[in-house]
């Protein structure tokens, strides 16, 4: 007899619907799996069977064969051992296939018989066309953020079967995880950093106009620490960014917040010695969204950007471009969203005290270093500052710095003029629609001028610094036309720390 | 052409060709034998049986007389020859004709001397201005003036053609109208042009004066070359001046060749910060002058008669900045943020914090005076650009 049960496989962060088809005939005993199952999908036939054994159930001795359709779409991961379970139970005529109308399945079996969470629940949830799901017991909020379907969550097979035959009643849904409600950089606050007015300006202008940002210091100047302020500058997620994030998160299997929505943007931090894989995402067992997807909606940090591989360094330039990450595998591509804001951070030369006394930096590894930051990695960066080791009198006896919370505002109110003009942020104001959206007066187009003919800026430079000064204008509520003073400090925050030598 | 009608110079380069052949042993052999005869004992491999050969050609002179012999039969002289005219390169043996006598007096003058332009050039007052190839914005301005200013009194300027300070000199040299000749001296054969990025400069250096090598054509710039590069600009220059270069930078060889030849060295004095300015200024504590513009290198040539007019530099020249005028700047914020800057590299939070103003009027002031050449950015930093005070027109030279 045959069976069909519904249920969703994980494609990038997308959810795609996947229809398991169970048909159980006469002939030699045994159990095949076809429709582009990847791997951990094919030992679903291992768990499966001794789950239903531990569950109390009997094994057919018949020809089991389960097709996954649509077949052209290659499954993934072990979320499918549930409806392949249910379908077989179907199959074998242990109980109706009317039981199963309208309901769709996903889990994973454990040999005992318990039915485990697996990534991706929002997305795969989401996909699913039935009005009710069931879902592994603990995933229950997960899948109420999609808030289309009647959720059920339940821990073992056993549970399950009494629940369907309406022996039992649903469980409640588990308790959400003690995860706190805020993000932990709620509590990193900007007026911890004393000093450093350029740094905070830098990410106050990052924050709002969506410029990817460079700082340059030696160790123990603060740079990760005035990175780890920036999501707390940048707006809560909301609507589509927030369950975007939200599928990303949960497609790698990270645990989700308090309430399931992911509205904090996102810090990631990878470490330069982490695997291309992990950063960009990929993976031929397990495809999973990297640390540039997990940080969409948020805040990449790429701290001793000058050690990371090149080839991390190269697979940044779609994401930056684009806002995705394709990764290739045999059959077709995946796309992860990838919408970051790049933090790099640096060291001037390799010991890091380069241009004091204190270097002792040969020449040669000082140009291999900076060679490397110099060239098309650099230019992404809007923004490149220099940040010092604060002074002991400032640390001591400074005022406390602005909060922020009264950067923040600031940060939205510049989103907001952003947003009137059409795009989110300023860093992605068309080039062709400059001259309307970012007028320079006089003053400003002077100073430009000068950097033009000294062949210090190009004219791909020259946009960007437009649009930072259009974001440093909007941050001080200042007029349409940009004047010299934005125009200087747009420049001024644009520092090359990786110069090449000096020709003569 | 029968090998008795080549000229001594094909068989002296034809030696200096040959692999592992450096300018000791080339010595060592051109000391001993005229070089059509040096040739062909090598040609036959009995040149170690010369005690001061063997000596020169240690580890194993027995192996080296081999190679030699193997080499040599393989070359045509006159081949060798026809290169070197096809490509405009002179040569001169150690005590024969055209050997420049500025060298030819040196205790370690090479046996042989080839080079690009006019090696008559060299007659004159000389002196050698050397220092960092990474250098700061400071050291390079000095570099340039210094370049221009000796060359505007008829000192010929000699230097390496090496990034940063030796090619600032030399550029400020080419900029003097009807300046002196330049003198380069490079580590490298004639026809390899090390830095790339001065191929430019090695050309114009070679039209208006003379590039010296003692490396054969086709010799890389492998990094032994370039100390003994350095004592050739110290036997060439009459004083020698030190701009920047750091505790353990190639400037020291220079500066030690210059000492045994009892030749004035000077320092260009430095921020005591500036891991640049390490040597020249451990340099002034021990004693040696300071060169502080132009007229201190002419009093220590002896030539402080020929006091500069420092005319205007060509401003179609693309390696330096417009001179900024002697007023000082008009608005109050470029006169307060100019003062901020100081003569020391400074952030802009510096600039800022010092000048007491606000970061857009200190980065808007910044931009206003880098467009009047008043400061210059590097590396985050703002310096002010050395530009002339008015110390070389007011100063007079000692009578
Ligand atoms: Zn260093």
């Amino acid at each position: 007899m045959l069976a069909t049960v519904s249920s969703a496989t994980l494609l990038g962060v997308d959810g795609q619907p996947v229809t398991v088809e169970v048909h159980v005939s006469s002939g030699l005993p045994g159990f095949t799996v076809v429709g582009l199952p990847d791997a951990p999908c094919r030992e679903s036939r291992d768990r499966v069977r001794a789950a239903l054994l531990s569950s109390g159930l009997s094994w057919p001795q018949k020809r089991v064969t389960v097709n996954l359709a649509p077949s052209g779409v290659r499954k993934g991961g072990p979320g499918l051992d549930l409806p392949i379970a249910i379908g077989v139970l179907v199959a074998t005529e242990v109980f109706p296939p009317e039981w199963c109308f309208g309901v769709g399945f996903i889990g994973e079996l454990g040999l005992d018989g318990s039915i485990r969470r697996v990534p991706g629940i929002v997305p795969m949830v989401d996909a699913i066309g039935e009005p009710t799901v069931v879902v592994p017991g603990g995933c229950e909020r997960e899948a109420t953020l999609v808030g289309r379907h009647e959720v059920r969550g339940a821990s073992t097979v056993v549970e399950l079967l009494e629940c369907l035959r309406g022996e039992a009643a649903w469980p409640d849904p588990a308790p959400p995880a003690p995860v706190p409600a805020t993000g932990v950089h709620e509590r990193l606050d900007l007026c911890d950093v004393r000093g450093q007015a350029v740094a905070r300006l830098a990410l106050e202008v990052s924050a709002a106009g969506g410029h990817h940002l460079l700082f340059c210091g030696p160790p123990g100047s603060g740079k990760t620490m005035l990175a780890r302020r920036l999501p707390g500058l940048l707006p809560k997620l909301t609507g589509p960014a927030a369950l975007e994030a939200t599928r990303v998160r949960s497609a790698a299997g990270l645990v989700l917040p308090g309430d399931g929505l992911v509205i904090d943007p996102p810090f990631r931090a990878p470490h330069h010695g982490a695997s291309p894989v992990s950063v960009i995402g990929g993976g031929s067992a397990h495809m999973r969204p990297g640390e540039v997807s997990l940080a969409s909606g948020g805040v990449l940090f790429l701290d001793e950007l000058a050690e990371f591989p090149n080839a991390v360094l190269d697979a940044l330039r779609t994401p930056i471009e684009e806002g995705v990450v394709r990764v290739c595998r045999a059959k077709g591509s995946v796309a992860y969203p990838a919408r970051f804001l790049l933090v790099g951070a640096t060291n001037p030369c390799p010991c890091g005290e380069w241009p004091t006394m204190a270097c002792r930096c040969s020449d040669v590894a000082r140009s291999r270093y900076v060679r490397k930051l110099s060239g098309p990695l650099i230019d992404r960066f809007d923004l490149r500052v220099l940040v010092r080791r604060p002074d002991v009198s400032a640390l001591l006896t400074g005022r406390p710095a602005e909060p922020t919370a009264a950067v923040a505002a600031r940060v939205l109110t510049a989103r907001t003029r952003a947003a009137e003009r059409g795009v989110m942020c300023n860093a992605e104001l068309p080039a062709d629609r400059l001259d309307e959206l970012a007028p320079l007066a006089d003053d400003g187009v002077h100073l430009l001028e000068h950097r033009l003919r000294a062949g210090m800026l190009s004219a791909r430079g020259l946009h960007r610094v437009r649009r930072v000064a259009r974001t440093l204008a909007d941050l001080a509520d200042g007029p349409d036309t940009l004047g010299e003073e934005h125009v200087g400090l747009a420049l001024a925050l644009r520092a090359d720390p990786a110069h090449e030598e000096v020709a003569a | 052409m029968s090998a008795e009608a080549l000229a001594n110079e094909a068989y002296a380069v034809a030696l200096a060709e040959l692999p592992g052949m450096g300018p000791a042993r080339l010595r060592a052999v051109l000391d001993r034998w005229p070089p059509a005869e040096a040739w062909s004992v090598v040609w036959s491999g009995r040149a170690m049986a010369v005690g001061a050969v063997a000596d020169a050609c240690r580890p194993d002179p027995a192996a080296l007389a081999v190679t030699w012999r193997t080499a040599a039969g393989r070359v045509d002289v006159a081949d060798v020859w026809q290169r070197y005219r096809d490509a405009g390169v002179g040569v001169a043996v150690l005590g024969g004709d055209g050997y420049p006598d500025a060298l030819a007096s040196d205790a370690e003058a090479p046996a042989v001397v080839c080079w690009l332009g006019d090696p008559a050039v060299v007659q004159g007052p000389r002196v050698g201005i050397v220092g960092s190839r990474r250098c700061t914005r400071y050291g390079r301005d000095i570099a340039f003036e210094l370049g221009h200013d000796l060359a505007s009194a008829g000192v010929r300027v000699v230097s390496g053609l090496a990034l940063g300070i030796d090619g600032a000199a030399h550029s400020g040299a080419l900029s003097a109208p009807g300046g002196a000749p330049p003198v380069a001296v490079v580590g490298s054969g004639l026809d390899v042009v090390y830095p790339r990025r001065h191929v430019d400069l090695w050309r114009r250096v070679a039209d208006a004066g003379v590039v010296f090598s003692e490396s054969p054509m086709g010799a890389a710039p492998e990094g032994w070359r370039f100390p003994l590069r350095n004592r050739l600009i110290a036997a060439l220059a009459d004083v020698l001046v030190v701009v920047e270069s750091r505790h353990q930078g190639g400037s020291r060889h220079t500066v030690d060749a210059a000492i045994e030849r009892d030749r004035v060295v000077l320092a260009v004095p430095g921020p005591v910060r500036s891991p640049l300015s390490t040597y020249p200024n451990e340099l002034l504590h021990q004693g040696v002058g300071p060169a502080r513009d132009v007229v201190d290198v002419l009093v220590a040539l002896g030539l402080a008669g020929r006091l500069p007019m420092p005319a205007p530099v060509d401003a179609g020249e693309p390696e330096h900045e417009p001179e900024p005028d002697v007023d000082g700047p008009a608005d109050p914020v470029e006169v307060a943020v100019l003062d901020a800057v100081g003569w020391e590299p400074a952030t802009l939070d510096d600039v800022a914090e010092r000048a007491g103003r606000s970061l857009g009027a200190v980065a808007a002031a910044l931009a206003r005076l880098e467009a009047a050449g008043r400061v210059a950015e590097r590396d985050g930093r703002w310096e002010r650009v050395a530009g002339r005070s008015g110390a070389i027109r007011r100063r007079t030279a000692p009578a």
